[in-house]
């Protein structure tokens, strides 16, 4: 697969050009008349799937002037047993290629679930919109094949404890302030394509799913002991972009492609569906050691303000070198496109601010650019209200329901949070034990090579 | 004598924009579940308006719920009646001969599958002969707009275009309100001569 293959694309036999997906694109980057069928910039584009989730134009089986449903299944990479009705919006899916290689007994295959997905993917089962279900969500994984349940919530915490120590790095050493979260694969191809040079701001981690993918075929070839190269590394996303971060040529830092597939919420679905799974019946079962751990400060990443409030509950505690008064940093929860907050850690004061949906972002880059900001640390969702409305989540039928859906995807997040032992990125015993018995230090040479990046101005 | 007119839904051509919100949200309206997201939706998309897009006009088209039904006029199995004010079809007794299809001035009936649990209903007793010898032969029946008739809320895709663009007319009500209108244009033109 290559780097340009993933993109969004718009059927041109179903779209009617109503143009509501172009008020939704944060990028300008849907381009046509009203009323004839629109097309993707794909230079603009972040794929970030929001016009996939808008889109109501869709084929009708009883129109005998367009392509059958079996062609068009198979040109959008879908499996030819999907049902639900096809937009005109759509993403390449992966998901016959992730069942060739559950089939594949050659290969040991480890998946990843963002922390979206459990709080979605029961919608696709007739179950109510933001049910929790991350037992199920396990069960329904090892059913399919895998060997390993793993969890992207594990890699969030491990995101917590790089980027808050680098953003304690470049507190104390004069570094380039506001750091700018990189976990949003959106965000980050917005900054390296329209300001690449407020690329210095990006915190060099990976995002959570690439850094699980660097420690499947590292760490977690050796905690399986298999050899790296049998590791077929798969991730579920909320997110229609994920694919192309994970195609991404600098992500092989195992020596190997780190993620192998990235599959959508609703492909998972589909999976689960043509193995003829009952997902709705499933008992609850666990996520695997060690790198399916995970506590309530990585499972938040899902929900716009998540990451910072992860982030601060440990920066804190490394900064004021005593536990933080109350976990729940209610403060920076929220649905405005644009807050800001100051939280104040031992001698140092915090100026953050969060943005939700990317079109907000750039009065915040605007005056960063213009030197007229304080502030230390911003975090940016490309989807508005964050992952839990990602591109690739369960598609509402009805407008209606999309403010619904984000609302109870939202509060399953945080009462997952709070049922979880352990709160803080700091205290989850696996991440510990990654530093002692593997990674050393954060930031240190291993972190370096394994879980940072570089950025590529894309002008 | 009941001297109420059928209500029926129309759309305004200037605010419509062709989306396809509204027939989504009718055949959600008409599935035997509730669906919320698009996996849960198994069989084909079946609404019961249709949008008409064509170089000068975009809208949807649907039944006018006409006082002297021409579809129940020409119905030969009796299927289509008036109930509250409503002209209705009765898929069980429908035979499929879409003589209302054709004959509606609108073109606003359809002849779909029937489904039942996301499962397709056959045909009682009628196969249809192909090379693979005799099959079942799916059950259709003539579907139209029933103003969701079920539904509290009243016609659903009134209720979901993000235009705005459709309404329900109550006909008499509708009438009244153009007059008092033309009655307030004339007195002001009256005061200026």
């Amino acid at each position: 697969m290559k780097f340009s293959e993933n993109r969004i694309y718009i059927d041109q036999e179903l779209c009617t050009g109503c143009k509501r997906c172009s008020q939704v694109c944060p990028v300008d980057a849907i381009e046509g008349k009203q009323g004839e069928p629109q097309s993707v910039n794909t230079d603009r584009c972040v794929l970030c799937g929001q016009c996939i989730q808008i889109c109501s134009a869709y084929a009708s089986a009883f129109d005998q002037d367009i392509a059958p449903r079996e062609q068009k299944l198979s040109e959008r990479k879908l499996l030819p047993s999907v049902k639900e009705p096809l937009f005109a919006a759509y993403n390449e899916g992966k998901a016959p290629e992730v069942k060739a290689a559950l089939a594949d007994k050659e290969l040991y295959k480890m998946v990843q679930c963002a922390p979206a997905v459990r709080v979605a993917i029961a919608e696709e089962f007739e179950l109510p919109l933001g049910s929790l279900s991350p037992g199920k969500l396990a069960a329904a994984l090892r059913m399919l094949g895998f060997n390993s349940i793993y969890d992207t919530n594990f890699t969030a915490d491990l995101t917590i404890m790089e980027e808050g120590n680098e953003l304690i790095q470049r507190l104390e050493n004069n570094g380039v302030l506001p750091m700018f979260t990189s976990c949003c694969p959106a965000w980050v191809k917005y900054v390296e394509q329209e300001y690449p040079e407020l690329i210095p701001h990006l915190s060099s981690c990976k995002s959570p799913m690439q850094m699980a993918g660097a420690m499947f075929k590292t760490y977690g070839a050796q905690v399986a002991g298999i050899d790296a190269e049998k590791i077929y590394s798969a991730a579920v996303m909320p997110c229609t972009c994920k694919s192309f971060e994970a195609a991404r040529p600098e992500m092989n830092s195992s020596g190997y492609r780190d993620v192998d597939a990235v599959i959508t919420t609703r492909e998972l679905a589909h999976l689960i569906k043509d193995a003829g799974i009952n997902f709705a019946d499933l008992p609850d079962e666990s996520f695997d050691a060690p790198l399916g751990t995970y506590s309530g400060a990585g499972n938040i990443f899902c929900a716009t303000g998540g990451v910072t409030e992860a982030a601060l509950r440990t920066a804190y505690e490394v900064i004021a070198k005593e536990p933080i008064p109350n976990v729940d940093l209610e403060f920076v929860r929220g649905t405005d496109g644009v807050r800001t907050a100051v939280v104040g850690a031992g001698d140092i004061e915090l100026k953050i601010a969060i943005v939700s949906g990317l079109k907000n972002a750039v009065s915040v880059l605007d005056s960063i650019k213009a030197g007229k900001t304080d502030l230390h640390f911003v975090e940016v969702m490309t989807c508005p209200g964050g992952c839990i409305n990602g591109g690739g989540q369960p598609k509402l039928l009805l407008p209606a329901d999309r403010a619904v859906a984000s609302e109870y995807r939202s509060a399953s997040t945080y009462i997952h949070d709070s049922s979880i032992e352990y709160r803080k990125s700091h205290d989850n015993p696996e991440i510990k034990k990654l530093y002692n018995n593997y990674l050393g230090k954060p930031l240190g040479d291993k972190s370096h090579h394994l879980l940072h990046t570089k950025y590529t101005a894309r002008r | 004598m009941n001297t109420k007119l059928n209500s029926f839904v129309i759309a305004n051509p200037q605010e419509c924009i062709g989306c396809k919100v509204c027939e989504i949200a009718c055949a959600v309206a008409h599935l035997d579940k509730d669906a919320k997201t698009a996996g849960n939706f198994d069989i084909p998309v079946m609404p019961r308006l249709y949008l008409v897009k064509t170089a000068e006009v975009v809208m949807p088209i649907q039944c006018r719920h006409c006082e002297d039904a021409p579809c129940a006029n020409v119905c030969s199995a009796s299927a289509i009646t008036q109930i509250d004010n409503k002209i209705l079809i009765d898929k069980d007794k429908c035979v499929g001969c879409k003589t209302c299809m054709i004959t509606c001035p609108f073109g606003a009936i359809e002849l779909m599958p029937i489904y039942k649990d996301d499962k397709p209903v056959m045909q009682m007793v009628l196969k249809a002969e192909t090379e693979e010898g005799l099959v079942e032969k799916q059950a259709f029946t003539a579907s139209k707009c029933d103003l969701c008739a079920d539904r509290t809320e009243g016609p659903a895709c009134v209720q979901a275009c993000p235009q705005k663009a459709l309404e329900l007319i109550v006909p008499q009500e509708k009438k009244k309100q153009r007059s008092i209108d033309a009655a307030n244009r004339i007195a002001a033109s009256i005061k200026s001569l």
